[in-house]
């Protein structure tokens, strides 16, 4: 965050206008507030709910965004320290406490905390919560109705097996429980805000959501080259517009396709991400210490190549869904195929985490890397749970090695910077070592 | 009632130190005896008992009812009733002064925050885990230093600022001490860090309470000066720490054992003494 | 003791769960492991499958696991998965899990990944309690009905399920009236006793725990060796309790606990399945709909404007009132595991509730280890003390 005047890696310039209107989503609905607009408190629901709160002119801020803002500003402390002064188990989730804090405090004081970064969050209309992935996001909302009267709703992404998914009509009844249910959350809204859905401008918005995950997607499948023109660091800069949905998808659009432009002349003149030769490439997960990511340039300099980073953050494979009218179906058969559409490859690999451990088998494998930086979680057990089982299957499965670095999404001190780049030299022994294992075994990277 | 004199005597077996306060006829102390615990919580403690009772010139069947606290206070053979050392300090704390409100107490391995209302305990937290905030963080730092336990105190107070101390954890923060003094920070300023650690862990455990003065601060860790300075500053107003921090859970105990024999003898009930024997306890329960 | 041979039998069985199964295997049972309340046990009874709950073993350090699951989740998952790792459920012929709360659900992948049951079927039971919920709920069912036959080797039957929900209904009514003995004062059997008898009966098939239970009701009636009568009464509420440790630490207090609101306990036997024409519809809504844990998301009306924290409060929770307006409840220990989410959640508004009607509440959190019940009686005798109901 300071001046780097060395610059290690080469940042996209097109990242800063897409980072520029992400910071604008607090402002935003900070505005909107304001105005008497509605504003939702939302989990990231992998495009479920989103596209439909944009499409009823609903601002949208996420508490989950907000918590890493606080803990890199500072600021997360006090509010962890009231959660946890009102009987939440320190344990829990890093963000969901920064956000019953500031939440508690924001009623105490009585409007936004005046110390509050970025602004703040406004007091919500409206709550949106959703099931997926881990069940903090929506036990924390609901445990917001301790201090806030807003209506809660929780959607629900349905999370088989893999086995399960891939049984006769169990694709299409999950994919019509998603539908029914965005259909009840609309008359939930239109009942909340007292008006009708316009369907027209609801498929128009579903539209340039999926554009503009189609030029995301294909953004960073240009990192596949060598070298990798795109480094992680701005890959996290700039997903926020997508997962989040933090600004119009319309002008996210734009955006991402001038940053395909950016990235695919790197690609034709051989540029990378690197100012240094790209001796290393390798995969980042899950969440990154974001208070911390100066880290990432000193590795810059010893060129490791940050090229490919979580699963959950990335858009879905594309999906063409031009023969299905109803935009509601659309929304269902897109978050289901965000996270179903390894399964199919998953099973015939013999696998049964069909998603955030399979899906890192084929990231390994297609953006070639030498090695992965395992990052667990002290309070994100969702980020955690998975990470020794895809440690275990890249070693036996495609001969790649990973280093272990600790952290917490809340607590910045756990994360020793000092202490993980004292290991690189060493880590570096070992992807030597692999990459030889992997020549020899006849593997293409 | 009051015109019955009955002495009664409290006992804190705490994790290193064993307190006793014997109180005589018109519950003022008689006796107060501090003595090593000795190991499983128990082995010495017959001999500070045996100790206060010299003090007080009394016999063991003299005493008209005994209540053991603290620590290693199950299975006592010589205490007729245990109370957990929350209640106790609760009731001491009222005793000594009654516009109480919230209580910290630190010891030599604990910390705990009570929340007191109408002379009782209505709520409480405690840390019994994790050895940063309790006494033990001192001690250990003072090994580690080469200092003595008594001077950390007076040497914090004369810095002129202070270092933060960023490790929670009491192994790593060690670390961080050394590796400050070899940067060469003075050693006031970083023991000005270390009280200051202490004091914000302890007031955070027991913000889950809703603090609320008067704040009285006792344990072993209320004699270190430089603590209850941290704590103030903590809290952005006055504590009170009593004369003798180290035994008000004993003297709530006596004051409870006292509390408890003249009630039975005013319902004309017999006070449940039990059969005492003034030997260490043989038997180490399980919890 | 010769009387208590019921009672005898069941803490043979709590003891030495695995020497049952395999007696049941000797008898050519197949057994199958499910893991939590969510599994649906009438499908297995019905096909003649018996369900075998999968617990932990507070006894056993945990090694194996850490090689699967990080150190920072729910530790009772992962000495349950500890356990299967070294082979002590080498006997179950295939499992069950559902998506109960976020750890067990990505357990189950990892169980399935590296242990390769002979049989394994993961139920992904919704979150919410709406129609479409329902109705999905039973689709996922109907899947799990036909991996059920492939194992079993023929047809369910809506006539043999149908009998195994009377089975299983008429097994719940049972311990509902083994619980019922908890109401007087003292209660005629302790929460420590219960409990054993409970894991005795998630080791049997559905019959042969019922007449077990039968006796032990008779036994219960019968018997002058009950628990002394104690000044307080303790409901407890939480995380699961496989092991009668923290119960019997409570109860060497001056406490009976008299009632509980935990999953080897009344959240699992209350209450019963509807007699449906489909009887999957029945299921699908007592397993989702009234079984009543925190990993369900409930409130009272998502249409208001304006939420009525209190009216939510008592829609979730009003049952606690009922539990302790009939067993006399005097205090309330809340519990929960270290690391579990979905109580850790939970916790200030189950006090808010309970304060809301003066019934006093104290929150422990501990750590499924024996070595951390010392630090725990404190807590609770403290408790005890504060509301007048300890040993002065």
């Amino acid at each position: 965050m300071a001046t780097e005047k060395k610059r290690p890696i080469n940042r996209l310039k097109t990242m800063y206008p897409l980072r520029a209107l992400i910071d604008g989503m607090y402002q935003r609905a900070l505005t909107a507030s304001r105005a008497g607009q509605p504003v939702a408190w939302c989990m990231v629901n992998w495009w479920q709910g989103d596209p439909i709160l944009k499409a009823m002119d609903v601002a949208t801020v996420y508490p989950e965004d907000y918590g890493a803002v606080c803990a890199a500003f500072g600021a997360a402390q006090a509010y962890l320290e009231g959660a946890e002064a009102d009987g939440f188990p320190a344990h829990m989730c890093g963000y969901a406490r920064n956000c019953l804090g500031y939440t508690a405090r924001m009623i105490e004081v009585g409007e936004i905390p005046p110390e509050a970064p970025m602004g703040g969050m406004p007091q919500p209309s409206l709550l949106l919560a959703s099931g997926a992935l881990c069940d903090a996001r929506y036990k924390w909302f609901q445990a917001l109705g301790r201090y806030l009267d807003a209506p809660l709703w929780v959607l629900e992404l349905p999370h088989p097996g893999v086995k399960e998914a891939l049984m006769v009509g169990a694709g299409e009844g999950n994919i019509n429980f998603i539908a029914q249910q965005l259909g009840e959350f609309i008359s939930f809204l239109e009942k909340l805000l007292g008006r009708r859905m316009d369907w027209d401008r609801l498929d128009k918005t579903v539209d340039n959501t999926m554009e503009m995950n189609r030029w995301w997607h294909r953004v960073n499948e240009l990192r596949r080259a060598r070298p990798c023109p795109m480094h992680s660091r701005d890959f996290w800069s700039s997903m926020p517009a997508s997962l989040y949905m933090a600004a119009d998808p319309g002008e996210t659009t734009e955006l991402y396709r001038q940053m395909y432009d950016e990235i695919k002349s790197r690609v034709d003149n051989k540029i990378g991400a690197l100012k240094a030769p790209e001796r290393y490439r390798l995969a980042f997960l899950e969440l990154p210490p974001w208070h911390s990511l100066g880290f990432f340039n000193q590795l810059a300099e010893r060129g490791w190549n940050f090229v490919i980073e979580s699963w959950a953050y990335h858009p879905p494979q594309p999906l063409d869904l031009d023969r299905v009218s109803d935009p509601l179906e659309r929304l269902a058969r897109y978050s289901y195929h965000w996270l179903t559409g390894y399964y199919p490859k998953a099973n015939e690999a013999g696998e049964r985490w069909g998603y955030f451990a399979y899906p890192y088998l084929e990231y390994v494998r297609d953006y070639q890397c030498d090695g992965v930086v395992l990052h667990p979680l002290l309070s994100c057990r969702t980020a955690t749970n998975h990470l020794m089982m895809v440690r275990d299957r890249l070693m036996k499965k495609l001969k790649v090695p990973s280093l272990v670095i600790e952290g917490d999404i809340v607590d910045l001190k756990l994360f020793d910077p000092a202490r993980a780049l004292s290991q690189a030299e060493a880590f570096e022994e070992t992807m030597d070592h692999y990459k030889k294992l992997r020549k020899e075994a006849g593997f293409g990277w | 009632m009051n015109k019955v004199k009955i002495f009664t005597a409290g006992i804190d077996l705490g994790s290193t130190m064993t307190k006793v306060l014997i109180l005589d006829g018109e519950g003022k102390s008689r006796a107060q005896v501090t003595g090593a615990t000795g190991a499983e919580h128990r082995r010495l403690a017959n001999k500070v008992m045996a100790q206060a009772l010299g003090q007080a010139g009394l016999s063991l069947e003299e005493i008209g009812y005994i209540i053991a606290t603290g620590y290693g206070r199950v299975n006592v053979p010589f205490a007729d009733c245990q109370v957990t050392e929350l209640t106790c300090h609760a009731r001491g704390v009222s005793h000594l002064f009654p516009s109480a409100r919230t209580a910290i107490d630190i010891g030599g391995q604990d910390a705990k925050g009570l929340k007191i209302r109408d002379g009782k305990l209505v709520d409480f937290v405690m840390n019994d885990r994790c050895a940063a905030g309790t006494g033990r963080f001192l001690e250990v730092t003072a090994e580690t230093l080469g200092l003595r336990l008594e001077e950390l105190g007076e040497l914090s107070l004369k810095a002129t600022s202070k270092v933060e101390i960023g490790s929670t954890c009491t192994i790593f923060a060690q670390a961080e001490m050394v590796a400050l003094l070899s940067q060469g920070r003075p050693l006031a300023e970083i023991l000005a860090g270390l009280h200051q650690a202490i004091a914000s862990r302890v007031v955070k455990m027991t913000r889950g309470l809703k603090i609320e003065a008067d704040v009285v601060f006792t344990g072993g860790v209320a004699q270190n000066a430089a603590v209850v300075q941290a704590i103030k500053e903590r809290l952005g107003h006055d504590v009170l720490v009593p004369d003798e921090p180290l035994f008000t859970g004993a003297l709530g105990a006596a004051l409870l054992a006292r509390e408890m024999a003249l009630k039975c003898l005013a319902n004309g009930d017999n006070i449940p003494k039990k059969e005492r024997r003034l030997e260490e306890a043989s038997l180490y329960e399980d919890y | 003791m010769a009387q208590d041979r019921g009672m005898d039998r069941a803490k043979a069985i709590y003891q030495n769960r695995s020497q049952r199964a395999g007696e049941l295997k000797a008898q050519g049972k197949q057994v199958i492991g499910y893991l939590c309340a969510y599994p649906v046990l009438e499908m297995m009874t019905a096909l003649d499958l018996v369900p075998f709950r999968i617990l932990g073993d507070i006894k056993e350090p945990i090694s194996r696991a850490d090689a699967c699951l990080p150190t920072v989740v729910c530790p009772f998952i992962r000495s349950a998965l500890d356990l299967a790792l070294k082979d002590r459920y080498q006997f179950l012929d295939g499992v069950v899990m559902a998506h109960s709360c976020d750890v067990a659900e990505k357990t189950a992948h990892i169980w399935h990944s590296y242990l390769r049951p002979p049989y394994f079927h993961f139920i992904d039971t919704p979150h919410t309690t709406r129609n479409s919920a329902v109705k999905q709920h039973k689709r996922l069912l109907k899947d799990f009905q036909k991996t059920l036959e492939q194992l079993a080797g023929r047809q369910l039957s809506q006539e043999r399920l149908k009998e195994a929900v009377k089975a299983h209904n008429q097994q719940r009514a049972l311990v509902r009236e083994l619980y019922g003995l908890r109401k007087p004062d003292p209660p005629l059997i302790s929460g420590a006793e219960t409990l054993e008898v409970m894991v005795s009966l998630m080791s049997l098939p559905v019959d042969e725990g019922s007449r077990l239970l039968k006796q032990v009701i008779t036994e219960v009636r019968q018997h002058n060796s009950g628990p002394p009568k104690k000044p307080a009464r303790l409901l407890i509420w939480g995380s699961i309790m496989d092991n009668s440790s923290l119960i019997e630490m409570i109860e060497g207090l001056s406490a009976n606990l008299v009632m509980d609101d935990t999953c080897v306990g009344s959240r699992f036997y209350w209450p019963d399945v509807a007699a449906t024409e489909d009887p999957l519809d029945g299921l699908a809504h007592r397993y989702l709909v009234e079984l009543k844990c925190p990993r369900t998301f409930r409130q009272a009306d998502p249409n208001k404007a304006s939420k009525d924290y209190q009216a939510d409060l008592e829609y979730r929770f009003g049952y606690l009132m009922e539990y302790a307006k009939e067993w006399r409840v005097n205090g309330v220990i809340l519990q929960s595991l270290r690391y579990c989410d979905i109580h850790g959640y939970e916790v200030p508004q189950v006090k808010d509730y309970l304060n809301s009607l003066g019934l006093p509440a104290i929150y422990l959190e501990y750590d499924y280890s024996q070595a951390a019940l010392a630090p725990l009686r404190t807590r609770v005798q403290a408790f005890l003390e504060i509301i007048g109901q300890g040993n002065f």
